[in-house]
């Protein structure tokens, strides 16, 4: 998956799949062994997209925007574990809590000064607020980390685990795991505590949760906070895995956005289904058919999508203005 | 009534005034300036494109990139490897952008809010991996070389008018702008252009006048995406060489940019603010990685406080002094 060209004068960024192996490798790679290992990668793929895909949906139920930063909060976070673990040679698992308290307090940043300033302002306003924070951090992230790219580098996650016949980075392996406790915590957060419930409520129906007490700037800065640290908790996770670029959130993000769309906006079971069958797609397009035109198949997916069931697979009904 | 007749006039001597600045001052300006005064009018081009889409009819799209980029390449295509003269390269670049707008209008434009500017965004990520993709056709990452500059056109007394300097080719381009400008006056204030600001204030509100909304939107984004088209084919000929840097999405939101910074639905609107985001980093000597910030902060600070743009706060401003109830975001 590779761009040509960030928001101005960018390198192309290019998503580091870890290798797939290649059909010439010979005899002994079978065909069931090769499916084995795309679906693999699009597991591990798909992981990737959940934890973007959930903080899009929850910023999309809550407060209406299709959140354009979201990819970019994610490279900050990663680019924050790279100095914190490489620079100062901090713990990885400490370095990952404290990138995502550091994301989740800017979240809460660009609410104040952003979000809840607008709250009154047209939807469009909204979207337009988005896209220029993430000209704002990708112009940040150009001018404080420069256009290199950047090895976060952990040496014992580094190791390839073999089993069966298929290989999986050990760093891919926390990713798939620490995205299933992720989305387990988010899942008890909401679900059974009273603030998920207020969540949930504010996202059903606005006024309603008002009329019901809940206050509901509280409640969309709350969603707000979580969706910026699940985009810190992607980019701690996923970081070592690949290589950090400012314009890496990117890609990723316009999969997790036809993600959401596939399974429907403002579900967060619908987010994690769309990100899960698009880290399928992708990875099984680029294996069989061809990795530069993977994308193609996922927008594809979704615009088709889109016609025939716009409200996607398990969503509630049309967004209508 | 007099009053309103000394404003119209005013305006009119006001635009004479910009035509002309724009007329006298590159042959004293120099190369470097005239240079960017031909990017600065391309781009004015992409913005009244997206002026007639997002600022008159409401819908925001981000997919513009896409169809400056399918002008630049249909041009360089049938120019390069047709061996096409400019002119039919132009006419025929122009009817295949609007083609496809056509056919992507038609299943997009059933959607509202951000399910269309997602299909929009997802729309100009696929024309981009296609362009960088398809190596065969269009060269990819290194680009498609060689595309002619406008052929010389005979005049009536002998002489032949050239497009060899730049120039010539700023007067070319300036003369393409002039005319979309006054498209876009002449559209905005008939019945069709009416139909487009009624969309973008309420789209069922109009419907429920019996008005074929989609039709009508159909039609706006189709001009529109022909006007990012011309914008294409301008810079494919300008520049000689494209790349697929011009079908990326990023471009498509930073015409946004210049379009909110400068005023949404104002004829002025698309010139001030391509003009000022352009001029600001090459007056200010800012490095180039340095104006992704700055356009992005710019654009922060107008949507949070001046949402109506330069131009839209401006009307604001001179109705209160006029104390008219002047429709602020309404044709200017």
């Amino acid at each position: 998956m590779c761009w040509p060209g960030g928001t101005s004068s960018a390198r192309p960024t290019c998503i580091q799949i870890f290798p797939i192996k290649e059909k010439s490798q010979g005899s002994e790679v079978f065909a069931t062994t090769e499916f084995g290992q795309y679906l693999l990668n699009g597991i591990s793929q798909g992981c990737v997209y959940i934890l973007l895909a959930s903080g899009l949906t929850l910023v999309f139920g809550i407060l209406n925007v299709p959140n354009f930063a979201q990819g970019h909060l994610y490279m900050v976070g990663a680019y924050i574990g790279f100095y914190m673990v490489m620079s100062f040679g901090m713990n990885y698992w400490l370095a990952l809590v404290l990138a995502t308290l550091a994301l989740g307090i800017f979240g809460q940043i660009i609410y104040s000064l952003v979000f809840y300033p607008m709250r009154k302002a047209p939807e469009v306003n909204l979207f337009v607020a988005a896209m220029a924070l993430l000209m704002i951090l990708e112009g940040i992230a150009l001018y404080f980390f420069g256009t290199s790219t950047k090895w976060f580098i952990i040496p014992y996650t580094r190791r390839v685990i073999t089993f069966a016949g298929l290989a999986l980075p050990l760093q891919r392996l926390i990713v798939i795991l620490g995205t299933l406790m992720v989305m387990m915590a988010l899942q008890w957060f909401i679900k059974k505590t009273a603030i998920g419930a207020a969540l949930e409520a504010t996202a059903q129906h606005r006024e309603g949760a008002m009329l019901c007490g809940i206050k509901v700037s509280w409640i969309s800065a709350m969603a707000f906070i979580i969706g910026t640290g699940l985009a810190g908790i992607a980019g701690m996770l996923i970081g070592p895995a690949v290589l950090l670029e400012p314009t890496m959130g990117m890609g990723p993000l316009l999969v997790a956005f036809s993600a959401i769309i596939f399974g429907g906006l403002g579900s967060i079971g619908g987010a994690v289904l769309g990100a899960f069958v698009f880290g399928l797609v992708e990875s099984l397009a680029s294996g069989y058919v061809s990795a530069k035109y993977s994308l193609t198949f996922v927008f594809g997916i979704m615009i088709l999508m889109l016609l025939f069931r716009p409200k996607g697979l398990l969503g509630r009904e049309v967004w209508r203005p | 009534m007099e009053a309103l007749k000394t404003a119209y006039s005013s305006k009119v001597v006001a635009w004479l005034l910009v035509l002309i600045l724009a007329i006298v001052i590159p042959p004293i300006a120099g190369g470097y300036l005239t240079s960017m005064l031909i990017l600065i009018s391309i781009w004015t081009i992409m913005c009244f494109s997206m002026n007639l889409i997002y600022g008159y009819t409401g819908q925001l799209s981000l997919g513009h990139a896409a169809f400056l980029g399918i002008g630049a390449y249909a041009f360089g295509l049938i120019t390069v490897k047709l061996h096409f003269g400019f002119w039919p390269a132009f006419f025929i670049a122009i009817a295949i952008t609007g083609l496809l707008a056509f056919l992507i209008g038609i299943p997009a434009l059933k959607l509202r809010g951000p399910y269309f500017i997602l299909v929009t965004l997802g729309f100009a990520v696929i024309v981009g991996v296609i362009v960088l993709g398809w190596i065969d056709l269009t060269g990819g990452a290194n680009g498609l070389a060689g595309i002619p500059r406008p052929n010389p056109i005979p005049l009536p007394w002998g002489t032949k008018l050239r497009f060899d300097s730049l120039l010539s080719m700023y007067y070319f381009i300036l003369f393409f702008l002039v005319l979309i400008g006054i498209f876009s006056s002449r559209l905005v204030h008939s019945l069709v252009g009416k139909t487009f600001i009624a969309i973008s204030y309420d789209e069922n509100l109009t419907e429920s006048l019996g008005i074929n909304t989609m039709s009508n939107k159909l039609l706006s984004f189709t001009m529109s995406a022909m006007f990012a088209g011309i914008a294409g084919v301008l810079y494919a000929s300008y520049n000689i060489v494209i790349s697929p840097d011009v079908t990326h999405f990023a471009r498509g939101m930073d015409v946004v940019a210049y379009l909110i910074v400068g005023g949404a639905g104002t004829m002025a609107g698309p010139i001030i603010g391509t003009f000022v985001l352009m001029a600001i980093p090459e007056v200010l000597q800012i490095m180039p990685y340095l104006k992704t910030l700055i356009n992005g902060l710019i654009l922060m600070l107008f949507i949070i406080f001046l949402p109506n743009g330069i131009i839209g706060w401006f009307n604001t401003i001179l109705g209160r002094l006029l104390k008219s109830g002047r429709v602020v975001n309404g044709p200017a």
